[in-house]
């Protein structure tokens, strides 16, 4: 049995590989192909051509394919969508523009909401309406609706989502509407909010259905292309295509529910995180992932990721749980440039191409990577294991005007540069620890993407954070995720309103955990799931309270519906997340919700020969550039000659072929039992 | 300037007030923070100037907010390590406290002997006292009704609470455990902060920190010079009107005069009317106040975007409200409903900005941000429950480079809607409709943004709406540059059946079981000449629904031939339009501000506010009301000689018992 990875970024396409029946974590492969945008595929099957070649793959070896696409993120951030029309309650035609009314940036006079990807003219609105409670006020006509679809068809969409007034109560309306659609026979693909995620709020529902319906087109066509490759080449395997919720579903389901797959991109790095902490023991991590363009940060607490129900994607919010990543626009390509007197670095970047200058593929603009390179920190003649020469005569170049500007040399100008940038980073990173009430203390940084390991250890020491793991394979680290991710599904019940007793509770809960239950046997044949879990979630509120609280619910607590036990559990994490609680106040429940989990196959822990001694790793001894001035002693050491034991003192740098740790003075590096690095700041 | 520690002292400074604002928000207590994140923390200098705000949560309409009064009051010498003041006084404070819900702490900050700076938040409590739950009533005339208040005083001495003050102001408010709640929040972020600098003093030492405070304060003032510098150099003025409190009818006139100087900018709002026995009044001090300078703080903003937040954007911003006026109020005027005023005052200031660039960015939007609340009463309590309907703002004006945003003006983006879903879970209220509404795009090159239609239905016995913040019910918000002048507000009760009524400007109203309230926003005005717009882009409006046919033959000039556009004869239409009407005004206020202004010309309006000032404070409001209502009355144009004459006999029939002596003392002050 093979389990393959595959994370498609936008310059490199990464797979990672593992076979059972060859050991564990330490016997997982890696290797990376440039990608081909626009035709991402053609990457995709270049590299298992490859794969099979290299792994000498019999036909029907069983295989379990995670594919994690950002097919359909790119689909709605370039809003290259089809045209679709959008059902509504009469009297609400605006729901898509007024949107939460809120402006992004009220202080700019030329803000504005982001327009909808639907045009009002393409918005029907049914002469229906269901209240509150859900009972019908007017009964919905099946003429209606018909005859929008047939309008909506004249002018041009392909597809229709519905999103009808408190159909997260009552759903037979939305259902008619479906069948009604369905039963004019002109083709139009429906999208019904209520079977997608049945939450009360009309307007992040209706975008939960816009969303689902705007991507289906994307997404099917690509994993269509990839089920063809594997359907000639690897009849055996089993595709599953990764989700934002940082878990996996099977590929068939990605099509009529491609809206979870959005913001699956940096979710399975955050996978790929909690795992290697568990194993390595670190069960609190703030995960860090630099790219060319932006950075991802997460929170892994108790070796769980933090949810959001609060994500975004491109201009819109979804409201489903889904690891919660905080981006910022700093990345190894970000611009520095002087803005009048003062040095500034970002957000512009380089990208991809033409890249930093020292790539020689044409940029002019002096970036962090050209920065890193002058400082000593990047090895021009190791760059992805030699592939890629760095230029330093063309990094210097783009440096000098910002070092003639503040009258300097270009080394200084290059490391003020990375302290310019770190200080930007940290300006998200405080904020963004603080609203989860977590200290930079408690925690360890993980590092991965392409610079996340230069520049990391650096910020670590700005932040205050003591110890960085750096994982055994962190620029494939997303594909890798996909080796270790577990089938799952969130089920949803609002139950806001409704005066829930014990009774109602257990129910409920009943209902949406056989949801969660049928969700996975739909996935994978029986004998391929392993350990199943079911989390229980209550979202709660002291009564006049306007937010809510998730709260987690131990399984026998759920099933027993011990109302008592429960509200504890609210008030214990209101005091956790906010200092206070009020346990004599009265509480209510607004949503429960179900996560199930269903394990496959992942690879188990195996350590790896413990060190003789370090001297053969270390490869060269280079000047690098630390807090104002060159240090000429730095170690440089080649990671794949390290063993456990080996510890590296700081200043040093230890080189792999597809990225580069930085050992600032105050850290020293300790290879751990499986090949992970762990950095500790000394004293 | 260092150009390095500029950059790298400004994010750390940063990165410290973002912290303390998400612990202040994360751990606040009530739900109104919560919902309308009405609170904020900064980091300012010893002499009380923000040298960081934060961007990313929070209210933003503080920036260049000074410390300088209060802190003088205390005095530094007083102040010790571990000492808080709180304040929630706008007189003593001269104007840092904008109304008395808004508390304020302020927490200095010691490294050694030294005072390297001040940690500062405020919070906007839901109750302080007063006639009301909530504090605010518009109708409140002093600030005896708008619950307790405390001068600068030491909440911690030493680090120890200072417990006598906390009781009194407990008993003092309807939600003490809450507001004492959130005061505990803003205190755990100043102590945040202050760990974090005094951190980075230690790291860096007090000489580098102190002069990342002069870079970071001095690069943003260049910044906001360098966008003033834009503006030509000259003066200008523009008045415009909040509608009263007791009658719609009455106006409230305020006017700004701008002057540009090369670099810097001076508003001066002499001429706007005396504070109102209403809680529209704000206090701003001698000092540069941002209330009064926001329509240019915010243009900064949006010139620089990466500007540094900080005080040092106020500084070429020079503002001046004589005492006494609406802008500039004296105890004991109310103040609990400013922000409307607020509005007005950015309005005018934009008037004159669009005079000095011959267009500026933005013309007049809704100007005003109705909060609808609702109360019923508990069906399984009987007991009164409020609950908060729905913001209801308007379509912004258009822009000099895009059309207006529907349904929110720029000033009152920071509200969130409630999901019609929650509100009818929460109420006894079925919303029959949340729309944009047809037809009320202003017209112009780039139209206004689209106002917002509500019908909410009752299905309880009874049901108690008190609406705040409404606005632009009788006067629109006017365009520039040949945009028309946008729509106005109104609310209606049980549209469409034979009881139909036309109810204007709500602030409480109770409505009975199926009854249906209907309320529309105005919308802002139109920017730049309807006939110059692309044909395609007024397609778009009709397509959408929102322009009907008629407005687009009438108002931009369409000649359809069937369904399409006939171009050269619309073409023919627009020249003959233009040719007829001549060149476009600079704005345009549309029909009930014009009948208005061809009685009272804005001059003599001003000079109407002037001679009032001159009053004892008791009589100011009453000869202005009566002054303004006689002329207008007597529907003939003001001039110098009506004025004087119709003062002089209101003062001899009034003001002679009371206000002679007084008068003479006045003026001659």
């Amino acid at each position: 049995m093979l389990r393959i990875g595959i994370d498609i970024g936008g310059t490199f396409t990464d797979f990672a590989v593992w076979r059972e029946d060859e050991g564990g974590y330490t016997a997982i492969h890696s290797f990376k192909v440039p990608s081909t945008p626009p035709s991402f595929a053609d990457a995709v099957r270049e590299g298992l051509d490859s794969l099979i070649e290299r792994f000498d793959i019999p036909a029907d070896e069983e295989i379990l394919l995670v594919h994690g696409t950002t097919v359909s993120t790119n689909a709605v951030i370039e809003r290259s969508g089809p045209p679709l029309a959008f059902l509504t309650t009469k009297g609400f035609p605006d729901i898509l523009n007024l949107q939460r009314l809120r402006l992004e940036k009220p202080v700019d006079m030329f803000s504005n909401r982001p327009p909808s990807l639907i045009p009002r003219e393409l918005v029907f609105e049914i002469d229906e309406r269901i209240l509150a409670d859900g009972s019908v006020d007017r009964p919905i006509d099946a003429a209606e609706v018909a005859a929008a679809a047939l309008a909506a068809k004249e002018a041009g969409a392909t597809g229709i989502a519905v999103c009808f007034l408190n159909s997260y109560r009552n759903p037979a309306h939305e259902n008619a509407a479906g069948a009604a659609i369905a039963a004019v026979g002109n083709g139009l693909d429906v999208t019904l909010s209520s079977a997608l995620w049945p939450q009360q709020n009309e307007y992040e529902r209706a975008i939960v259905a816009v969303l689902n319906a705007y991507v289906k087109t994307a997404i099917s066509s690509y994993v269509a292309e990839v089920e063809e490759y594997l359907h000639e080449r690897l009849p055996r395997a089993r595709l599953f295509i990764t989700r934002s919720n940082g878990g996996v579903m099977a590929a068939r389901v990605a099509y009529d529910e491609p809206v979870h797959t959005l913001l699956s991109g940096p979710a399975a790095g955050v996978t790929a995180a909690c795992f290697v902490g568990e194993m390595v023991g670190s069960p609190n991590l703030l995960t860090m992932d630099m790219g060319g363009t932006s950075t991802d940060m997460s929170l892994i607490r108790d070796c769980l990721p933090q949810v959001s129900s609060q994500a975004e994607v491109g201009d819109f919010p979804l409201m489903m749980p889904v690891t919660a990543i905080e981006a910022m626009g700093a990345g190894g390509g970000s611009i520095a440039w002087m803005d009048g007197p003062v040095l500034k670095v970002g957000p512009k970047s380089a990208g991809a191409r033409p890249g930093p200058a020292c790539y020689g593929q044409g940029g002019k603009a002096p970036t962090l990577s050209d920065a890193y390179l002058l400082c000593g920190y990047l090895n021009p003649d190791f760059f992805l294991g030699g592939r890629m020469g760095l230029r330093e005569d063309l990094a210097e170049a783009a440096m000098r005007p910002l070092a003639e500007a503040m009258n300097v040399d270009v080394v200084t100008a290059a490391e003020s540069c990375v302290a310019v940038a770190s200080s930007n980073m940290l300006t998200k990173v405080l904020p963004f620890l603080a609203r989860l009430g977590v200290s930079p203390r408690e925690l360890t940084l993980v590092l991965f993407g392409g610079a996340g390991a230069v520049h990391g250890p650096l910020l670590a020491d700005e932040v205050g954070i003591d110890r960085v793991l750096v994982p055994r394979t962190p620029s494939v680290f997303c594909a890798f995720g996909g080796i270790v991710s577990d089938l799952m599904h969130d089920a949803v019940r609002t139950v806001h309103g409704l005066n829930i007793e014990s009774k109602d509770l257990i129910a409920a809960f009943g209902e949406i955990a056989g949801e969660a239950r049928s969700w996975l046997a739909e996935q994978v044949e029986p004998e391929w799931l392993g350990e199943t879990h079911l989390e229980y979630h209550a979202e709660m509120r002291y009564i006049g309270q306007s937010f809510q609280v998730d709260v987690s619910l131990p399984e026998t607590l759920a099933a027993a519906g011990d109302m008592r036990a429960i509200s504890d559990a609210f008030h214990r994490e209101h005091e956790r997340l906010f200092n206070h609680c009020d346990p004599g106040a009265a509480v209510e429940f607004t949503q429960l919700r179900v996560r199930i989990r269903g394990r496959m196959r992942v690879p188990g822990r195996d350590g790896l020969a413990v060190a003789e001694s370090i001297e053969e790793a270390k490869v060269a001894v280079r000047r690098a550039r630390f807090g104002g001035r060159w240090r000429d002693d730095v170690g440089v050491f080649r990671r794949e000659r390290l063993a456990p034991g080996n510890r590296v003192p700081g200043p040093a740098i230890i080189e792999q072929v597809d990225a580069t740790v930085l050992v600032p003075p105050a850290y020293s590096a300790e290879v751990g039992e499986f090949g992970d690095l762990m950095l500790v700041k000394e004293g | 300037m260092d150009p390095v520690r500029t950059e790298v002292m400004k994010n750390r400074f940063a990165a410290i007030v973002e912290e303390g604002s998400s612990i202040a928000y994360r751990t606040a207590h009530t739900t109104f923070v919560k919902m309308t994140q009405d609170y904020q923390v900064a980091l300012a200098t010893p002499e009380g100037e923000y040298f960081a705000y934060p961007y990313m949560s929070g209210v933003t309409n503080f920036i260049g907010l000074s410390l300088r009064a209060t802190i003088r009051e205390i005095g530094v010498e007083n102040m010790s390590p571990g000492d808080i003041v709180i304040c929630n006084d706008p007189f003593g404070s001269e104007g840092m406290c904008t109304h008395t819900m808004d508390i304020h702490l302020l927490k200095p900050i010691f490294h050694g002997a030294r005072i390297v700076g001040f940690a500062w938040a405020f919070i906007h409590a839901s109750d302080v006292g007063g006639a009301v739950p909530g504090s605010i009533s518009p109708t409140s005339t002093d600030v005896f009704q708008e619950g307790i208040r405390m001068r600068a005083t030491f909440l911690y001495r030493k680090g120890e609470l200072n417990e006598q003050l906390l009781m009194i102001f407990r008993d003092n408010c309807r939600i003490p455990d809450q507001n004492w709640g959130d005061l505990q929040a803003m205190i755990a972020a100043l102590k945040t902060m202050e760990r974090r600098l005094v951190e980075l003093c230690d790291k860096h030492g007090v000489e580098e920190i102190e002069g990342g405070i002069r870079d970071a304060m001095d690069f943003a003032e260049m910044k906001a010079r360098s966008v003033i510098a834009a503006i030509p150099d000259g003066e200008w003025v523009f008045g415009d009107y909040l509608e009263g409190v007791r009658n719609p009818e009455d106006t409230i006139f305020v006017q700004a005069r701008m002057t540009v100087r090369g670099e810097e900018v001076w508003l001066d709002f002499t001429g706007s009317d005396p504070q109102v026995q209403a809680a529209l009044n704000f206090v701003t001090g001698d000092s540069s106040h941002p209330f009064l300078g926001l329509a240019i703080i915010n243009y900064v903003l949006t010139m620089e975007p990466d500007i540094p937040i900080n005080n040092g954007i106020i500084r070429p911003i020079h503002t001046h409200a004589p005492k006494g006026t609406i802008a500039n109020a004296v105890f004991p005027a109310a103040m609990g409903n400013r922000w409307v005023t607020v509005m007005r005052v950015f309005d005018a200031v934009l008037g004159c900005l669009n005079q000095a660039l011959g267009g500026g960015p933005v013309t007049a939007g809704a100007g005003q941000g109705g909060i609808i609340l609702c109360a019923f009463k508990d069906p399984a309590t009987g007991l009164r429950k409020a609950s908060v309907v729905q913001p209801l703002i308007g379509g912004s004006g258009g822009r000099s480079s895009a059309d207006g945003i529907d349904g929110v003006d720029g000033p009152f983006g920071f509200l969130r809607s409630t999901p019609v879903e929650a509100i009818e879970v929460d109420t006894p209220l079925i919303i029959r409709r949340f729309a944009l509404q047809p037809d009320s795009l202003a017209a112009g090159y780039h139209r206004s943004g689209a106002g917002v239609v509500i019908d909410m239905e009752n299905t309880d016995v009874e049901v108690l709406f008190t609406v705040r913040g409404l606005d632009r019910f009788v006067l629109r918000p006017w365009g520039t540059n040949g945009g028309h002048a946008g729509t106005t507000g109104r609310a209606i009760l049980n549209p469409g059946r034979e009881d139909e009524r036309d109810i204007g400007k709500i602030k409480v109203l109770e409505i009975g079981y199926g009854d249906v309230l209907r309320m529309m926003t105005p919308a802002g005005g139109g920017y730049g000449d309807p006939l110059d717009r692309e044909v395609d882009r007024i397609m778009a409006d009709l397509r959408s629904g929102l322009l009907s046919r008629g407005r687009a033959e009438s108002d931009y000039g369409l000649v359809f031939a069937g369904d399409a556009v006939d171009e050269a004869a619309t073409a023919d239409r627009r020249r003959a339009l233009r040719a007829a009407r001549g060149p476009v005004a600079a704005f345009v206020y549309g029909p009930e501000r014009d009948a208005h202004d061809r009685i009272w010309p804005r001059a003599l309006r001003a000079k109407l506010a002037e001679r009032a000032l001159t009053l004892s404070p008791a009589l100011r409001n009453h000869m202005l009301d009566d002054v303004r209502d006689s002329l207008r009355a007597a529907d003939k144009t003001v001039d110098e000689a009506v004025l004087d004459a119709a003062v002089a006999a209101w003062i001899a029939r009034h003001g002679a018992m009371r206000g002679r002596e007084k008068t003479d003392r006045v003026a001659a002050e």
